[in-house]
């Protein structure tokens, strides 16, 4: 079954989401049995994984969503060609952490297991979280990274850290990927291949309806 | 193909393009060549109409760029993208050595950086012409403001150049077209910095743009501010030597153009005491030919000029052609950049703008002009060049962290921000450097250049000043978050490579006399970056154009009275 169909069909969109674990179990199988996309940077378990999250970052309302939007296969793509070996590295190191944290949190042994209320618990968690509690997972996470890099091998995980650092890039990324889409670019933001004219000061709401230039 | 030509002209980036035009209209039969492929006005932007989802990284500096330009992005990472990198030569098919770091930023095809350079456009003034003499640095400048001003005018009419009429004797007008607009923020800034200080202005970055009408060469319009100017632009709306000097050159019937011409060196010719010819070889085929002709124009940017120049050596010259003052590969130069100052401006929430603008604000120098604005412990000034912009909301606030709310939001603009950098005037001092290794030796078996340049105590403290002046200006415009920044500079970096074959008035300390002729080979005129006897801080491509228009002029008129 084609997951972008299947999508469609239950309706996955406006706004809130609440999907049951069944519902999330179906994507997977659609996923592993049906999708002609291959990963170039991500296993297929992470890319599940990293789509579900970027739904949740960039759902489904009036306008498409993350996965309709084919975000994930851009941000695959866009790591692959862009990202020097030591980040592709690190964010994987983040992913893994973050799937770490989420089943310890959920009780779980098997990633494939989580459900999207457990991932967007995971997301609110660190997202959401006050500036202290933000200010203290950079410094465990910068701490880390020193250590590595003064190649300090008994260093311990700080999870919990690395998996905010994750869900904050991923976050990051997931504008990236949402303002170089065509789709979007061409569509929903305001797109002025050839503007033919420059103006220094002009009204927001009259020029693009509030929007922002797509190029 | 013919081998004897009136003219040589070997280079055709901003310098070769003009000499290549001035010369071909005044009749004469003329060989231009460059070391690179060939680039066909518009033809060859194979990526100017390609949007940033054309490109799988979104039109990114991606991992394979970053091996092929690998020194290149050091400091130029802002332009070697997707859609820009085929300009930007290879670093490891085209390798160099640096005694100390050094940027080389180079495009090998025809047009050379004229199509990826960024266009900002500025006269030298008296101040920088007399500088060196009142302040007994290095050697005096040949010339003065007067001699170039014709120049400055006549390339201006030519290329098209938009900004704002000023009056200010250390930054003489061009021949304007309109300016492009300012952004309420950076009206909100020059109104502010204009109430508050009575030595220092804001105006609109000067660039070689058309902004009104058209302009001659291959159907060169009005710029539709699409700000892809680094892909080549379509409608020739900026100057570069493909959409202008080099179609005008082309119109004559004069012009014979030879794109993967390496020139290895310039023939001279003992008994006439001129130089006969140059010596060429096809990048491709890796044939060695022999061209003639009566005056030879070397425009192949600084350090190629003055690479080609130290090979060619001979029982009169055996330290390279016209180096008898040993000043050859001496004095480089380049401008001291890579800090600036960002803040926040408050307001304007209403308030959006049209047209991606190829340009922005210049704060025009406003130090060491003579009465208050002298400082103490520095000589020469600086300026700044950025702008006040729009960017995009990334999400504030927990309701904006994730999910719909978040979409929302980066879907709008977000708060207006300040960027400036500074661009500071680096001395010609003699142990500043460029000199070749013939122990590593490229693929065409020449010898690679060496680069043994840094900046001084009198940099350093006017970079210290230039913080300072910078930071307290957007404070005293009212700005928040103001940040000021330094990221350290090495040479290069500037791409404002200049001064290692010097124009003077004796032989003994320089290479060049004031027409850029070589002081004992006449016939031989050097008129790219490499003949700057200081640096100014202005940014210097409009000052080598009016440098080889007038150069060309004078080789003309000589050529005509049998002089050359």
């Amino acid at each position: 079954m084609d997951r972008r169909k299947a999508l469609k069909t239950i309706g996955y969109g406006s706004g809130a989401i609440t999907l049951t674990p069944a519902v999330v179990g179906l994507f997977h199988s659609c996923q592993n049995n049906s999708s002609d996309f291959f990963p170039e940077y991500f296993n297929k378990n992470q890319f599940f994984i990293v789509s579900q999250l970027m739904e949740l970052i960039i759902p489904e309302t009036e306008i498409p969503g993350a996965i309709n939007l084919k975000l994930p296969e851009f941000l695959d793509g866009y790591i692959s060609i862009i990202f020097s070996e030591e980040r592709k590295k690190k964010i994987l190191i983040g992913l893994e952490s973050f799937i770490e944290v989420s089943l310890f949190d959920s009780e779980k042994s098997n990633p494939n297991k989580l459900t999207n209320e457990d991932l967007d618990f995971q997301l609110s968690k660190y997202l959401k979280a006050d500036l202290k509690k933000k200010n203290s997972w950079k410094k465990q996470e910068s701490g880390y990274q020193k250590a590595l890099h003064n190649k300090n091998k008994s260093t311990k995980l700080p999870k919990e850290a690395l998996a905010y650092g994750f869900a904050n890039q991923l976050r990051s990324l997931s504008i990236t990927a949402f303002r170089t889409n065509e789709y979007i670019g061409e569509n929903i933001l305001a797109y002025a291949p050839i503007p033919g004219e420059q103006r220094g000061c002009v009204d927001l709401m009259e020029t693009t309806g509030g929007k922002i230039w797509s190029l | 193909m013919s081998q004897e030509y009136d003219a040589i002209v070997i280079g055709t980036g901003i310098s070769g393009g003009w000499a290549a035009k001035e010369l071909c209209e005044s009749g004469l039969k003329t060989l231009v060549l460059e070391r690179g492929r060939m680039i066909r006005h518009i033809t060859d932007y194979h990526t100017a109409n390609m949007d940033p989802w054309d490109f799988k990284g979104g039109d990114k500096t991606t991992q394979e760029i970053e091996k092929k330009q690998y020194k290149q992005i050091r400091s130029t990472r802002y332009a070697v993208h997707e859609s820009t990198s085929h300009f930007f030569v290879d670093d490891n098919e085209h390798p160099y050595n640096e005694d100390k770091p050094f940027d080389w930023v180079r495009g090998y095809h025809v047009g050379g950086k004229s199509l990826m350079w960024a266009r900002q456009v500025y006269r030298l003034s008296e101040f920088d012409f007399e500088a060196n003499a009142k302040e007994g640095i290095a050697i005096d400048w040949p010339i003065r403001y007067k001699d170039l001003a014709p120049w400055y005018s006549y390339v201006e009419k030519y290329i098209g150049v938009s900004g704002e009429k000023l009056g200010l004797p250390q930054l003489p007008d061009s021949e304007f077209l309109k300016p492009m607009e300012l952004t309420c923020a950076e009206e909100k800034f020059k109104n502010e910095i204009a109430s508050k200080y009575d030595d220092r202005l804001i105006t609109n970055a000067r660039v070689a743009h058309i902004t009104e009408g058209t302009k001659p060469g291959l159907g060169r319009v009005t710029c539709q501010y699409r700000n892809r100017c680094r892909r080549g632009c379509p409608y020739g709306a900026y100057f570069s030597s493909n959409s202008s000097t080099l179609p005008a050159a082309d119109a004559t019937g004069k012009m014979t153009l030879r794109p993967n011409s390496i020139v290895t060196q310039i023939i001279y010719d003992e008994k006439n005491n001129r130089a006969s010819g140059v010596r060429v070889i096809d990048s491709e085929t890796n044939e060695v030919t022999e061209y003639k002709a009566k005056i030879i124009f070397l425009c192949a940017s600084t350090i190629a000029s003055t690479s080609i120049l130290l090979q060619s050596v001979s029982d009169r010259f055996p330290n390279g052609l016209g180096n008898d003052s040993g000043e050859l590969g001496h004095n480089l130069m380049d401008h001291h950049l890579r800090l600036g100052a960002s803040a926040e401006i408050e307001g304007f929430k209403d308030r959006y703008y049209t047209g991606r603008r190829p340009g922005g604000i210049y704060i025009p120098r406003f130090v060491n002009l003579g009465g208050s604005t002298n400082v103490s412990d520095f000589v020469r000034g600086y300026g700044f060049q950025g702008s006040a912009k729009r960017g995009p909301n990334n999400g504030n606030g927990s309701n904006e962290a994730y999910g719909p709310k978040f979409k929302e939001a980066i879907q709008t603009p977000g708060p207006w921000k300040i960027n400036l950098g500074g661009f500071g005037e680096i001395l010609p001092y003699h142990d500043n450097k460029m000199y070749l290794n013939y122990d590593k030796k490229d693929k065409w078996g020449l010898p690679t250049v060496t680069f043994d340049a840094e900046i001084k105590e009198n940099e350093y403290k006017m970079r210290k000043h230039l913080l300072q002046q910078i930071g307290e200006m957007l404070e005293s415009a009212g700005f928040k978050n103001v940040q000021t920044r330094d990221k350290g500079y090495y040479y290069g970096a500037g791409i404002h490579e200049m001064g290692t074959a010097r124009m003077g008035r004796d032989k003994k300390t320089s290479v060049l006399n004031k027409f850029n002729q070589i002081h004992s080979v006449k016939n031989v005129f050097v008129t790219d970056g490499s003949c700057m006897t200081s640096s100014g801080n202005v940014n210097p491509s409009l000052t080598y154009m009016a440098i080889t228009a007038r150069a060309a002029n004078y080789a003309v008129k000589e050529l005509k009275k049998m002089n050359l």
